[in-house]
């Protein structure tokens, strides 16, 4: 028989699992690059305590003046900025969450009692989950200050909301957590994840277009989200502060009713969690299929130009393209983008406001900013690649010919986005004149070459693992990015010092001449480059081996 | 004198104060099925990374086939094939794709890799799932994946870091069948496993390395010949290799510490 004779206490397990998380978090800061990412976080620490605090006041103020000035209404809106916060948040920064599973406390001899408890304690640790709970603090000193007597009542109401909010975030980053266990449905996630942030780009655009129209039905809904607990919440205040019992009892009541409604629905969640619920990442083994004999493919080699090495690698990266649901979206952007801005400002197709700018000044700006998108992955180039990175130092090539081929499926990638990009161009905003259009052309050629460089040496001095279609814990390397930032604002600036030397000169050839001569010498500097980059990686493969495969 | 396939002279690797790999003088003829041992933390795997170019070694040589790595490191991989630790498999490929993409990289004709990929597929009873990635593909098949890629271009040194853990006994059976037919064909291979009866059943010559040191080399009869066993009994690799490691006696777990457990 085992040799524990009685379970530790509740409070026990929670100061356990605080314990662990900070274990956890301490001996992280070991490494040399987390030691650096917990500057950044403290940075982020200072700078959500002011906001925290700063809007804490916000609360604080709105509440007393809405209660003093006896417009109770708008306390709604209050617990609604707070509901929403607390609910949305979590989702938004899951990709920069500790990296720790709370299931892998059920290997540990909990009930599932203690399993709920200490998940819901859990879900109060959050970044969203302190701060609402410090704005609904200040707002309960707020209602306070202003009708003393409302205490008793903001007590028991703030409470409520409490305890819901926090069982309605649980339950939602449990469902989360369901349906993100499978590669293919996180992948179909983070792609609906990151197309709706891009369609609010769309939103001026379209209240300019059809907000009055829009505005009835709104407000014909807008009865509806009484019954909604931010509402409610708001209502059984309202009820105290005019001396209405019932109505304060029939809105705190419904509020209890959601709330029981969702800790069954979590208790539901985490009971099927404590009894072994699988989220397997494995595919389900498929039948087994008499396959047809593949034809062998002899037909001419479309890569035949190429060393087998580089041809090789080409394929790879293609494969890997079609394969990464992120990389789609970011080829989907441009055309996309430069959509969302003729809307705004293009002279052919002017917005309600009737603004508009030039072809002259839009043309070159919308080229610099989509090539500043496409090229920042290439600063992390071998991000994706995991535990195959190994293949390259153990297959007879230099390295020259893996950059060689990376880079050359990036550039092919980025010839076709910077056509559709010039073909939109060319139908929302109309060409510019003939030598912006060549300054363009050379000024492209330039920035994406020179970037290459800088890139590749960035790829082998700061590699940081990525992995496809995952939020959790996906961040570049703070050192990539800085150089990526760093190599952008030279290469910009170096334009910059150009295009006003032209307008300078009066000579509107000059900035496509001295493009024309900077593309020829970064193409030059480029494959100068490779030799010493290849013995950079010679030296820096430890280091990428290690960070790569993990 | 047979031909000398793996050869180095004092090869060590230090991290920062630790010595991973301390004055190595190893040697492989080659055709041997040659089994390298050693307890958690010896350098079993430093040493491996070495030999196949994925670690630089603080000091020392290695020649491979007679080659000097350090000098002709590209000539010295197309003779070689690797099963490193972790697979090294680009899990977003298909099986397919992944030994298609390792042929050419190890410089194979198109059409050659094509058919070769299909053999192996078929040898490692893979090919029924042709457009599973990778990612998806279990533990075992990974691990048949990975020895698939390593032989794809008939290497004549195969490095092999623990091939055989996490596979299942039938598969076992079918990757130890191709490894001996390997050898018989004049194939050097280099194992490293815990797995002590693999050795004994597939090495022809055995070498232990114990905290970064070298500490036992030769045939197994050479290494049974320098143990003293029960007369009459055949000492086994697991005797051999206790005795030769845990000799000092600071190895084994003192049991009577534990005695709450018992």
């Amino acid at each position: 028989m085992a040799d524990v004779t009685q379970s530790i206490s509740l409070l026990e397990q929670i100061r356990l699992v605080s314990a662990l998380r900070w274990r956890i978090l301490r001996n992280s800061m070991r490494k040399k690059n987390n030691r650096l990412d917990l500057i950044g976080m403290i940075f982020t620490g200072v700078f959500g305590g002011i906001l925290v605090l700063g809007l804490s006041f916000a609360f604080y103020a709105g509440a007393y003046a809405f209660l003093s000035q006896g417009r109770l209404e708008w306390m709604a809106l209050l617990f609604w900025g707070i509901f929403v916060f607390w609910q949305v948040f979590p989702i938004f920064v899951a990709g920069f969450g500790a990296n720790f599973e709370f299931r892998t406390l059920l290997r540990f001899p909990l009930s599932l009692r203690a399993f709920y408890i200490i998940g819901l304690a859990y879900g109060f640790a959050d970044f969203s989950a302190m701060a609402s709970v410090c704005w609904l603090l200040a707002m309960t000193a707020g209602a306070t200050a202003a009708k003393p007597g409302l205490l008793p009542a903001m007590l028991l109401v703030v409470g409520a909301f409490m305890l819901l909010n926090v069982t309605i975030e649980r339950l939602i980053g449990s469902w989360l957590e369901r349906l993100l266990s499978r590669r293919r449905t996180r992948e179909l996630f983070l792609g609906l994840f990151i197309l709706s942030m891009i369609s609010l780009n769309f939103i001026t655009p379209l209240m300019q277009r059809y907000g009055a129209s829009a505005r009835p039905a709104f407000l014909r809904l807008l009865p509806y989200f009484a019954w909604l607990p931010p509402s409610l919440a708001s209502s059984s205040l309202a009820a105290v502060t005019r001396l209405a019992p019932a109505g304060f009892f029939l809105n705190f009541v419904i509020l209890l009713l959601y709330l029981v409604l969702f800790s069954a629905l979590l208790w539901r969640r985490f009971a099927a969690q404590y009894r072994g619920e699988e989220l397997s990442e494995t595919a389900a083994p498929a039948r087994a299929t008499v396959r047809p004999i593949a034809a062998i493919d002899d037909g001419p080699d479309r890569l035949s130009l190429l060393s087998p090495q580089v041809a090789a690698i080409v394929r790879k990266e293609f494969c890997y393209l079609t394969r990464n649901g992120f990389a789609y979206l970011t080829l989907l952007m441009p055309p996309l983008l430069i959509l969302i801005f003729s809307m705004n400002f293009a002279g052919r197709h002017p917005t309600v406001g009737g603004r508009g700018v030039s072809a002259e000044m839009f043309f070159p700006g919308m080229m610099a900013y989509l090539i500043l998108i496409l090229m920042a992955p290439a600063y992390n180039s071998f991000a994706f690649e995991g535990r195959g990175i190994q293949t390259y130092f153990t297959a007879p090539l230099r390295f020259r010919e893996v950059f060689l081929g990376k880079n050359l499926m990036l550039v092919s990638v980025l010839s076709v986005e910077i056509a559709l990009s010039l073909a939109m161009l060319a139908w929302r905003v109309g060409l510019p004149s003939a030598h912006t259009l060549v300054a363009t052309c050379a000024a492209i050629i330039f920035t994406i070459i020179g970037q290459l460089t800088i890139a590749n040496w960035s790829s082998l001095t700061f590699p940081r693992k990525m992995e496809f279609g995952q939020m959790r814990g996906q961040r570049q390397s703070g050192m990539a990015v800085l150089v990526a930032f760093g190599s952008q604002i030279l290469m910009g600036g170096i334009s910059a010092v150009i295009l006003f030397t032209g307008n300078w000169t009066g000579n509107p050839w000059l900035p496509a001449e001295a493009f024309a001569f900077l593309a020829a010498a970064a193409v030059s500097g480029y494959f100068a480059s490779l030799d010493a980059l290849t013995q950079l990686a010679e030296k820096k493969k430890e280091v990428l081996i290690e960070a790569l495969c993990r | 004198m047979p031909e000398v396939a793996i050869q180095t002279q004092k090869l060590t690797r230090k991290f920062g104060d630790l010595t991973a790999v301390d004055g190595i003088d190893l040697q492989v003829a080659a055709g041997q099925f040659f089994g390298f041992l050693g307890p958690n933390g010896a350098g079993k795997s430093t040493t491996i990374k070495i030999l196949t170019g994925l670690l630089a070694p603080t000091s020392g040589s290695m020649q491979l086939l007679g080659v000097d790595f350090a000098a002709n490191p590209v000539e010295v991989k197309r003779q070689i094939g690797v099963v490193p630790e972790g697979m090294g498999l680009f899990e977003r490929l298909t099986g397919s794709e992944y030994l298609k993409f390792v042929g050419r990289m190890y410089g194979l004709d198109r059409l050659t890799t094509q058919r070769r990929s299909e053999e192996l597929l078929d040898f490692m009873q893979l090919a029924d799932r042709p457009k599973t990635m990778i990612a998806d593909y279990s533990h075992g098949m990974q691990k048949k994946l990975a020895l698939a890629a390593a032989v794809i271009h008939g290497p004549r040194i195969l490095f092999l870091d623990e091939p055989f853990e996490g596979v299942d006994a039938l598969a076992a059976g079918a990757l130890k069948a191709l490894l001996a037919r390997m050898t018989e064909r004049g194939t050097t291979i280099f194992l490293t496993s815990h797995v002590l009866e693999i050795v004994e059943r597939l090495c022809s010559h055995v070498a232990i390395i114990h905290k970064g040191r070298l500490v036992a080399q030769g045939s197994l009869e050479e290494l049974r010949a320098g143990i003293s066993g029960e007369a009459g009994t055949k000492t086994t690799l697991e005797q051999i290799f206790l005795s030769i490691v845990g000799q000092d006696g600071t190895e084994r777990p003192q049991l009577e510490e534990l005695s709450w457990l018992m």
